[in-house]
């Protein structure tokens, strides 16, 4: 019994260690660890994904976001710090690590008010958007936003700035040469990339297809296979 | 205290409150030299100076005791060459006051790299001369041969 006692304090119990940083309240916080300073590189991990980031709670979102935020102003301010003293940046990649990770938390965070709002009022949530049509009578995507309610004849900015609306026959005439420039590039576009294709299955006739099929969508490959202006210089057999 | 879009304050409304802050700050060391209170930041276009000290005191946990903004105009150059003109972006400076007998010394965290790189040099241009050696003393039954040929 004794002998079981003593075995059962030096079992080691199966926890989840969690990694403490000793936080520091200061302006030393925009600045790297002493022991990164002036070295050549620094090694880190990647950075967080968007799969990851939906199993954790709003509240370690929160918690992420000004970690990550600290983090971004630390590198920001050493990057600086490098660049005055024209000396290299030690793995400039972690910025662009942080930025992602921000990026794919602040879209975890609107897919959960996408949600809530989809399921408590029945619209996303999202800032309002709608098509019109801008001064020259061509489709934009205008972004609504609140505004206090002045009628559009006593709205004078309104009317400075955004009233004018093209017609009659010069917008006609405008939009037709306009229309017909952008199905000539469109037109012309095509045949490039036809061409193109054709000169890559002539130099490499055994690639991959289903890559060729993915970088052009718009080819038929059938029809480039068969083009004259994809035969190599040699006798078929 | 963000670049997005918050809905407008109606009275009676709740309190805008900001969760996800997307303002950057950095610390800069000050171009002319400045009392040792004040901190000099570069910061986010959009930011103002409540920003800033809310920005310090909450995130930070840094007393303010006054800030200062100006913005800074980018420098203009003319190309050599072609003759045209870029400019660089404008940046917003903030002059950070701390409180009374708070005291800031902008830390040397980018040392002096030469002498490291110097060693370094050196030990790869060591490695290629024994590299060389080796590549003699391998060729030196073989004279008058080129050092490509094998048999």
């Amino acid at each position: 019994m004794k002998a079981f006692h003593i075995i059962k304090e030096h079992i080691i119990l199966p926890r989840r260690s969690i990694s403490v940083t000793a936080q520091r309240n200061d302006l030393m916080e925009f600045f790297d660890d002493k022991n990164n300073w002036g070295v050549q590189e620094v090694k880190t991990g990647r950075s967080w994904k968007v799969e990851e980031l939906r199993l954790k709670s709003n509240s370690d979102l929160h918690k992420l976001w000004y970690i990550l935020l600290k983090e971004k102003n630390m590198l920001l301010t050493m990057e600086h710090e490098c660049n005055e003293k024209m000396i290299i940046f030690p793995s400039p990649e972690r910025i662009d690590k942080v930025e992602e990770s921000m990026e794919n938390l602040e879209a975890v965070v609107r897919e959960r008010n996408k949600a809530y709002h989809l399921l408590e009022t029945g619209e996303n949530g999202e800032r309002p958007e709608k098509i019109t049509n801008n001064a020259f009578g061509l489709q934009h995507v205008y972004k609504e936003s609140e505004y206090a309610i002045i009628p559009k004849h006593m709205n004078e900015e309104w009317l400075r700035k955004d009233s004018y609306r093209a017609s009659g026959k010069d917008l006609r005439d405008f939009l037709l040469k306009y229309k017909e420039k952008v199905f000539v590039e469109n037109k012309k576009k095509k045949q490039r990339d036809f061409n193109h294709v054709c000169g890559l299955l002539k130099r490499f006739p055994n690639m991959d297809m289903e890559a060729l099929k993915e970088q052009y969508p718009d080819v038929d490959i059938e029809k480039a296979k068969n083009s004259k202006r994809s035969r190599g210089h040699f006798v078929p057999a | 205290m963000s670049t997005r879009l918050y809905p407008l304050y109606q009275k009676g409304g709740p309190q805008l409150r900001i969760f996800l802050p997307n303002f950057w700050l950095k610390l800069i060391r000050p171009v002319h030299e400045q009392p040792p209170n004040i901190v000099q930041f570069a910061c986010s276009m959009e930011m103002t100076k409540h920003d800033i000290k809310n920005y310090l005191e909450k995130i930070y946990d840094v007393k303010v005791a006054h800030v200062r903004t100006r913005i800074a105009l980018g420098k203009t150059k003319r190309d050599i060459v072609k003759g045209y003109i870029t400019k660089d972006d404008d940046v917003k400076l903030a002059y950070v006051t701390l409180p009374k007998g708070e005291t800031f010394v902008f830390p040397d965290c980018a040392p002096d790299q030469s002498q490291q790189a110097k060693d370094e040099h050196d030990k790869a241009l060591n490695e290629t001369k024994k590299g060389y050696q080796t590549f003699l003393e391998k060729n030196k039954q073989r004279p008058n041969m080129p050092g490509w040929f094998r048999v």
